[in-house]
């Protein structure tokens, strides 16, 4: 297959193609603003296309463990039933549609050990589950930059 | 939503007096409904500018609201005078002339408080203006809006089934969002004092706020207005991005001088429940943001807002943790 230019390179030229030839010539005002939300969509998925599986599949790892470790401490089955779950998924594929799948259930396990851990009063269990929160929003946010709410 | 189809609407509206449209422009800049402005000239001479607002095509857009409610809502609020509002003229209900249903009101020749803000720079008395216009939002008497907004029963089960929107939608599409269920599970534990119901705008922010060149507040945009717990407005105003925001410029002097105008408390309001009710005011539309997506990620499209707001619910997220960790701290 083609690897070079790479997704991210060809959804960035497409970026400028936007801005540069394609914005100027608009004069309806609808229009504009919809060119330059879409600009800002192919940028968020230019950053996703470079490091979405390498992100998903690391924070996956630190989920399984933190809620390994929620489990032990609080003995909750809701919780063991997901990390099941999350062992059943197809983590030896790294097809984008299989990370995502492992990544949702790896996600759903991670809300169910916060959830027990403030239950349980598990204070240091709720700060390591924020601590990855943190680290799942840092990737989210190196994907879309600021929020302008454009065209209003 | 036509020049044609509003010259009928018209028709049938005002029997026996025509009128012709002379110029229509749609509005830009909202994020949810079709907008217009419309010239109109009376067969008697009569001259109007009158704004419509419809619903865009079904499965187009990601915001949804009822016009059906928004009406009432804005013929209550016109009736009760607590508040100016643009007066709501007639309304399509049916969808039969404009295709979609349609509230057509007199137009509101004035600027944007966003605008006006904007131009002011530091001077805060634009700022306070702000404030006195949501206290006043709020003053709203509730026997009123009659039957128009349905009324909670208790504050602490309102409290429950808005934090339970987060829980509903994670279960509901195939997106997993841990933040909020975090954030609905330790928010329900941690409730602040409460505070009487009001009248909540629901998107209150000063780009809704049309200043008159009489220097008289019009508050527009009611659609997600509902009765609640004030503190939503405010939270929701902290949100907001464009700047400047009043809110963040001088938190303490924003609270106090609402604290002034509402006869509240310090407990009741302070930066911290202010924090808390963003997320609670925030509830039902991220809900839709993250339906809207969860439509997007089955094949549908929605137009590029869809996708184009997950940097708004990433920049919600990151809120939102940010106030969970105030509050376990």
């Amino acid at each position: 297959m083609i690897s070079r230019p790479t997704t991210e390179q060809v959804l960035l030229d497409c970026c400028r193609v936007l801005e540069h030839d394609v914005l100027p010539g608009l004069s309806d005002e609808t229009a504009q603003v919809r060119v330059v939300m879409l600009g800002k969509v192919l940028r968020n998925a230019a950053v996703r296309a470079a490091h979405e599986v390498a992100w998903m599949r690391e924070e996956t790892v630190q989920i399984e463990a933190y809620a390994r470790a929620v489990a032990a401490a609080t003995g909750s089955d809701g919780l063991r039933a997901a990390i099941d779950e999350l062992g059943t998924g197809p983590h030896g594929s790294l097809h984008l549609a299989d990370v995502v799948e492992v990544y949702v259930h790896a996600s759903e396990a991670l809300s169910l050990a916060l959830e027990a851990a403030l239950v349980a009063g598990c204070e240091e269990l709720v700060r390591e589950g924020e601590l990855l929160l943190s680290a799942r929003l840092a990737h989210e946010n190196d994907v879309v930059g600021s929020w302008d709410s454009t065209g209003r | 939503m036509t020049p044609a189809a509003l010259e009928g609407f018209l028709a049938v509206a005002e029997p026996g007096r025509r009128a012709t449209v002379t110029d229509y422009r749609a509005i830009t800049g909202g994020y949810s409904r079709l907008s217009a402005v419309a010239e109109v000239r009376w067969e008697d001479g009569a001259f109007e500018r009158l704004v419509l607002r419809g619903d865009p095509p079904a499965g187009d857009g990601v915001f949804v609201s009822d016009r059906d409610a928004e009406w009432r809502i804005l013929q209550a609020l016109s009736r009760a005078r607590a508040v100016p509002v643009a007066r709501p003229r007639w309304y399509d209900a049916t969808g039969e002339h404009f295709g979609t249903k349609c509230i057509v009101f007199d137009h509101v020749t004035g600027r944007s408080l966003q605008d006006v803000l904007r131009e002011a720079g530091d001077d805060a008395v634009c700022g306070r203006a702000f404030v006195d216009t949501v206290a006043q939002i709020h003053a709203t008497p509730l026997d009123a809006l009659g039957t128009a907004v349905e009324r909670p029963a208790n504050w602490d089960d309102y409290l429950d089934g808005v934090l339970e929107v987060y829980r509903a939608v994670d279960r509901q599409i195939a997106d997993s969002s841990p933040v909020l269920r975090y954030a609905s599970a330790l928010l329900v534990r941690h409730r602040p004092p409460p505070v009487p119901f009001t009248l909540v705008h629901g998107d209150c922010q000063p780009s809704n706020v049309l200043v008159t060149e009489s220097g008289q507040h019009v508050v527009i945009d009611w659609e997600f207005a509902r009765v609640g717990d004030p503190r939503e407005d405010l939270g929701y105003y902290t949100q907001i991005p464009m700047q400047p925001n009043v809110y963040h410029r001088d938190r303490q002097a924003f609270l106090a001088r609402y604290r002034e105008r509402t006869g509240l408390t310090e407990e009741q309001i302070n930066p911290r429940t202010v924090e808390y009710f963003l997320v609670v005011g925030m509830a039902h539309l991220l809900a839709q943001i993250l339906q809207a997506l969860d439509a997007v990620s089955r094949g549908e499209s929605r137009g590029v807002m869809a996708t184009y707001l997950i940097n708004a619910v990433t920049h919600q997220y990151s809120l939102y943790l940010d106030i969970c960790r105030g509050v376990t701290a």
